[in-house]
């Protein structure tokens, strides 16, 4: 294989790779978004996932029981989001924004309480090489979710939530419910992009691992148009800058390395920005009902 | 009275809760309460150093939250003061190691310095918002992500002290630092600087034309346009000022603590302040009190991790407690719907 075309396929690979928890973050946020709640918290719900999964890991031995609490710990805090955000019709934003600072905090005061170690955890057991099944699966999520979005019952509720939730409760379903059910299953998602991050890619969590993720998914559902495909797309768009920012590392000595980590946040402006007058986002997103 | 009220319903009452909270987290900690608190307020009001110390803090946190409650007030989530606190302070580093002018000249200068690197930063997630439609919350955030590489890229490389070993700024001249408040400790003057920037920010939004308009936006934006407002206008100052309010507080913390610019200038300040400036019911007044509370907090904290083995990061959690409990209260004006998120 020649030089040029292993590169191709290093970038392909670690694409692939780093567009997975954005991916399933941003997943996340399409179903919260599509059934009226702004989902602030993604990166919050990533960073609980991350934790979790690698406490649970390091308890038990086992990752898989790891990836199962990540999972359970976003599905909490969506719970928490659901819950705010339906009962109590808080602002939503205010209520993502909290999320997030306790998440981090938590983790933070986490780390010293159960491993005595600030800053980082000690090395857990992780997937190996299995997390390929993970990014394999988040592919097939996206197409899981469009298909049950525009091609069942369930998904014609939910995005009707999102549009007119008064229809919905004059249809005789309860818009309520189907929010909490699509938070819930948001913060799950995200708490699961959380757990590839720390036992997937790597085998331990430390501070500030998320990294933004969580709004970089945000702009991605945005870049996505609010469809899983979309989304999945845009995760994907989002990948290939954080990739080539490793492959150019020790390759193009004329970019300096602050220049490549800044990458995938200016491609997520450069996306927003891009998107002028071309995008709608659901008509009673972020609006209490 | 009803100010009073409302006060103890929501922060007063967040307040109380945050007692309570912290009471838990000593105990999961294993450490009880009593022994946590003394050591928390012996660590932040104990003796003239402490004291000090948390108003350095209380300093830090006053101008990032000011500028966060700004924004709030017109209705626009900037939850990038991180990062327009950060590029303050490089254009403050910047200026400052430079700059060759008389001491009060160039105190003064600096801060205008600061003041105008935080403001460009905001005005950019303003303009992409006015022009774009791009959402500043999203914006604003990825914004703090590109000051941090920038900071730290032009102080590995173009701004580095030749002597210094470590990536920073040359050292400010002693004649430009801001003037000591209380002698032999870190608080400067900067503190009368926040609290009269908190001043002028209650006159402007109470008194002003521009403080009604802009309080228009963020109550009834519909209503605003419909009136004459010229929104994106209005977008682009708002965000412009309460970044340079950010900004200036990062110059503060060069001129008058650390006396040079390096990126640890802040450990996460500008997310704390979102935290300040809710439990100041976004009022600069009350959020004079609010900062000075997480500023003992800040203070403290460390004197309750080296002293009562309870982790400071618990202090974190509390605040994010807090921001939820006081999101019930809705305070963030009708957010305009005009921007896709």
């Amino acid at each position: 294989m020649s030089g040029g075309a292993a590169l191709a396929l290093t970038l392909g690979a670690l694409t692939l790779i780093k567009a997975t928890p954005i991916a399933y973050a941003a997943l996340g946020g399409v179903v919260s978004e599509r059934s009226g709640i702004i989902n602030i918290g993604l990166e919050g719900m990533m960073i609980a996932g991350a934790f979790t999964a690698v406490v649970f890991s390091a308890m038990s031995g086992s990752p898989l029981a790891g990836l199962a609490a990540g999972i359970a710990a976003g599905a909490l805090l969506g719970l928490v989001l659901g819950v705010a955000a339906t009962t109590f019709k808080v602002d939503q934003i205010v209520a993502g924004t909290g999320i997030n600072l306790v998440a981090a905090g938590g983790a933070a005061y986490g780390l010293t309480l159960i491993f005595n170690q600030p800053g980082a955890s000690p090395q857990v057991n992780a997937l190996g090489s299995s997390f390929w099944i993970l990014v394999a699966a988040a592919g097939a999520c996206s197409i899981v979710l469009h298909v049950a979005l525009y091609r069942t019952a369930w998904g014609l509720r939910l995005r009707a939530c999102g549009e007119n939730p008064r229809a919905v409760q004059d249809a005789g379903l309860l818009p309520l419910r189907l929010r909490l059910q699509a938070v819930i299953l948001s913060g799950a998602l995200a708490g699961l992009g959380g757990a590839f991050l720390s036992i997937g890619e790597v085998n331990l969590y430390s501070d500030g691992m998320t990294a933004g993720r969580g709004f970089i998914a945000l702009a991605a559902v945005i870049f996505g148009r609010w469809t899983p495909l979309g989304a999945a797309g845009a995760a994907l768009f989002f990948g290939f800058f954080e990739a080539l920012q490793y492959v150019l590392q020790g390759r193009a000595s004329w970019l300096p390395s602050d220049a490549m980590q800044a990458l995938p946040y200016v491609a997520a402006l450069f996306a927003l920005a891009g998107l002028v007058g071309r995008v709608r986002a659901p008509a009673a997103d972020g609006i209490p009902y | 009275m009803k100010r009073a009220a409302a006060l103890a319903g929501g922060p007063a009452g967040a307040i109380l809760l945050a007692f309570v909270l912290a009471a838990i987290a000593m105990l999961v900690a294993g450490v009880s309460p009593a022994d946590g608190f003394s050591a928390l307020f012996l660590g932040s009001l104990g003796g003239r150093n402490q004291i000090a110390e948390t108003l350095v803090q209380t300093t830090a946190l006053l101008f990032p939250a000011l500028g966060v409650a700004l924004a709030f007030r017109a209705g626009l989530f900037n939850i990038g003061a991180e990062g327009q606190l950060m590029i303050g302070g490089l254009a403050a580093g910047a200026v400052g190691a430079q700059l060759d002018a008389p001491g009060a000249v160039a105190a003064v200068a600096i801060l205008a310095a600061g003041f105008a690197g935080g403001a460009a930063w905001g005005a950019l997630a303003g303009w992409l918002r006015a022009r774009f439609s791009a959402s500043e919350i999203i914006s604003t955030l990825m914004l703090n992500f590109i000051a941090l590489s920038l900071a730290s890229y032009l102080v590995s490389g173009p701004l580095k002290a030749s002597e210094a070993s470590g990536a920073q700024t040359a050292p400010l001249p002693a004649a430009s630092w801001l003037p000591a408040l209380i002698p032999g400790t870190r608080l400067s003057i900067a503190f009368l600087i926040a609290l009269a920037t908190a001043g002028v920010l209650a006159w402007l939004l109470a008194r002003t034309v521009f403080g009604y308009e802009l309080r228009a936006c963020g109550a009834a934006p519909e209503a605003a346009r419909r009136s004459g407002i010229d929104m994106a206008r209005m977008t682009l100052l708002a965000l412009g000022l309460s970044g340079g309010i950010a900004g200036l507080g990062g110059a503060t913390i060069v001129e008058g603590v650390l006396h040079r610019f390096n990126t640890q200038l802040s450990p996460g300040y500008g997310y704390t302040a979102i935290a300040v400036a809710l439990v100041g019911d976004l009022h600069p007044l009350w959020i004079c009190l609010a900062a000075f509370g997480f500023g003992i907090l800040e203070s403290g904290g460390l004197a309750m991790q080296a002293l009562a083995d309870v982790p400071k990061d618990a202090i974190h959690v509390i605040e994010g407690l807090i921001v939820l409990v006081l999101a019930a209260r809705r305070y963030v004006a009708t957010r305009a719907q005009t921007v896709p998120l």
